[in-house]
């Protein structure tokens, strides 16, 4: 059904995971420093963004998120040393994983904002509605239309399935 | 160094030649035990098993047609550090790699172990295996003429009117070589003997003299790599050119019921406790009736979309692309090329090949300071 909502009063819902020590500091830094930012951001606070794992990302995905930010201290600033370089590991695996299937990876947002950068959080959260407004409705976010509309043209082809003879 | 050596077979039998290695072995006090596969059921299939001497070597066929299981996970039950007992592992190459990255995930110690790799032409399904012997009625004559005819790369084993085609993850299979086992055995393009790989020491201490590799071996090394590699790509062409959004993930998997025989079959699905297993993916009655309120239609079992892209997710850098996964699919679902497609892409990002160095750490525990998504 939400394919049908007309795009230009579509309101993307992003979920952004964001670390304690930066990201969520800055999110908070923007509240208390009154910058406006649209509220189609629903933020879940982590210890690190490298303790994000892709399991949550998907599963916001395909639970009615438009698109997922997470959100980490800036490179070398990280408060456990490594945990936004893992985290950034772990996104590579993610976009060349979905990239690998046909699914749209521009939806899964990495940023590195610092704690004393609330306007940088804002400015990404801006940006980040506007991407989001040009892509649509995530087509991932009814599951069971995807079963639905499956089309059943794979046909496994005999190199990739000999059991299926 | 590694020493090349050739093991003469009496009347072609190669099953004698391979048995009266091990013996040798096992006199020698190389290996105390040994973990192979042995024909059971009349020969109509092969198990692995775990023997501790020369009494039991009877049946025993390191090259298996067959892969009931990807022995990495059986090897990670034998070995141990603190022992002075060695075990013998009979692994073909995708096992080998699959025990390297075992090792990494601190779940396999090779300590105790002496890997005995095989140079491998491919296996095939368990049940058409079974059913070409039955009809043969001489279960080894059977083994024996089919082995010599995909070692000697007469046939591919891949055709439509092949009487038996191989696992589609062995048609596809261009690292069919390991070079990091103790001793390598290999009958690829060796007619009827047995081409040893192993150290100038040890095979000194085994008596074995040093030879060339016969040049039949090379030619049939190279001429089954190029054929592998080239319909390896081919195959991950056609994939990416089939997917193209979701659906076609769901097309794939239109039959699954999240019954995890994938999962249990995966020697890199590392957790010790799948978090699909747990009591967060059986949730009592009003939350799922709750979530059909929301959805619509709720496709039962639910999550199945979930635990693909997320086993996807976990397993790509490791994967070593066995196909256990689409051999224990009890409906057949193409899961070999889904799994190596997607692992084929992240490793390539990477630059990471699993099982291939140990000094390597894995991708997920480390990073490089310049890198891009």
């Amino acid at each position: 059904m939400s394919n049908q909502i007309d795009k230009d009063n579509f309101e993307p819902k992003i979920v952004a995971f964001l670390c304690h020590w930066c990201s969520y500091k800055a999110a908070d830094l923007a509240g208390t420093s009154r910058l406006a930012y649209p509220t189609n951001v629903r933020t879940i606070r982590t210890m690190c963004s490298g303790s994000v794992d892709p399991v949550y990302i998907i599963k916001a995905l395909l639970d009615g998120a438009d698109g997922v930010l997470v959100g980490g201290c800036v490179l070398g600033d990280c408060h456990y040393q490594s945990g936004n370089y893992k985290a950034r590991r772990k996104m590579i695996i993610l976009h060349a994983q979905l990239r690998a299937l046909g699914i749209d990876e521009d939806r899964v947002w990495l940023r590195w904002i610092s704690a004393s950068d609330g306007v940088m959080f804002r400015d990404v959260i801006f940006e980040m509605v506007e991407a989001l407004k040009a892509k649509g409705p995530n087509p991932m976010k009814n599951p069971w239309d995807i079963w639905k509309s499956a089309k059943g043209g794979w046909k496994p082809k005999t190199i990739n399935s000999p059991r299926g003879e | 160094m590694k020493v090349n050596s050739i093991l003469k077979s009496e009347n072609g039998d190669i099953f004698e030649t391979v048995k009266s290695f091990f013996t040798k072995l096992f006199e020698e006090g190389v290996i105390d035990y040994l973990l192979v596969p042995q024909r059971i059921s009349e020969g109509k299939t092969l198990t692995q098993t775990l023997i501790k001497g020369v009494d039991y070597l009877d049946g025993v066929n390191p090259f298996s047609p067959v892969m009931a299981i990807n022995s990495a996970k059986l090897a990670s039950q034998v070995g141990i550090a603190e022992t002075d007992k060695k075990v013998g592992v009979v692994l073909k190459p995708c096992e080998i790699r699959a025990l390297i990255e075992l090792v990494k995930l601190n779940q396999a110690k090779l300590d105790n172990l002496v890997i005995i790799g095989i140079d491998c032409a491919g296996t095939f399904e368990i049940e058409q295996w079974a059913k070409l012997v039955e009809e043969s009625g001489d279960a080894i004559a059977k083994e024996t003429e089919v082995l010599k005819d995909i070692y000697a790369g007469k046939t591919d084993y891949a055709e439509e009117d092949a009487p038996i085609r191989l696992r589609s993850a062995c048609q596809i299979c261009d690292r069919f070589t390991h070079d990091k086992a103790d001793i390598t055995l290999s009958i690829l393009g060796m007619e009827d003997d047995v081409l040893v790989k192993l150290e100038d020491e040890l095979a000194a201490k085994l008596g074995l003299e040093a030879a060339e590799a016969p040049s039949s071996h090379k030619d049939v090394l190279e001429d089954m790599k190029n054929a592998r590699t080239y319909k390896r790509e081919s195959a991950f062409d056609e994939f990416r050119d089939k997917m193209q959004s979701m659906n076609d993930m769901a097309d794939i998997l239109a039959t699954c019921t999240r019954c995890y025989a994938c999962q249990t079959a995966c020697p890199i699905c590392y957790c010790r406790v799948c978090f699909f297993r747990t009591e967060t993916f059986s949730p009592e009655p009003a939350r799922i009736l709750r979530w059909a309120d929301k959805e619509g239609a709720l496709r039962m079992p639910t999550e199945i979309l979930l635990y693909h892209l997320t086993r996807l997710n976990h397993v790509a850098a490791s994967c070593v692309g066995c196909g256990m996964c689409e051999s224990s699919c009890a409906r057949g679902i193409p899961l070999s090329i889904l799994f190596q497609s997607v692992g084929n892409e992240v490793q390539k990002k990477l630059e990471y090949i699993p099982g291939m160095n140990i000094d390597e750490e894995l991708p997920v525990a480390t990073f490089k300071q310049e890198e891009t998504i």
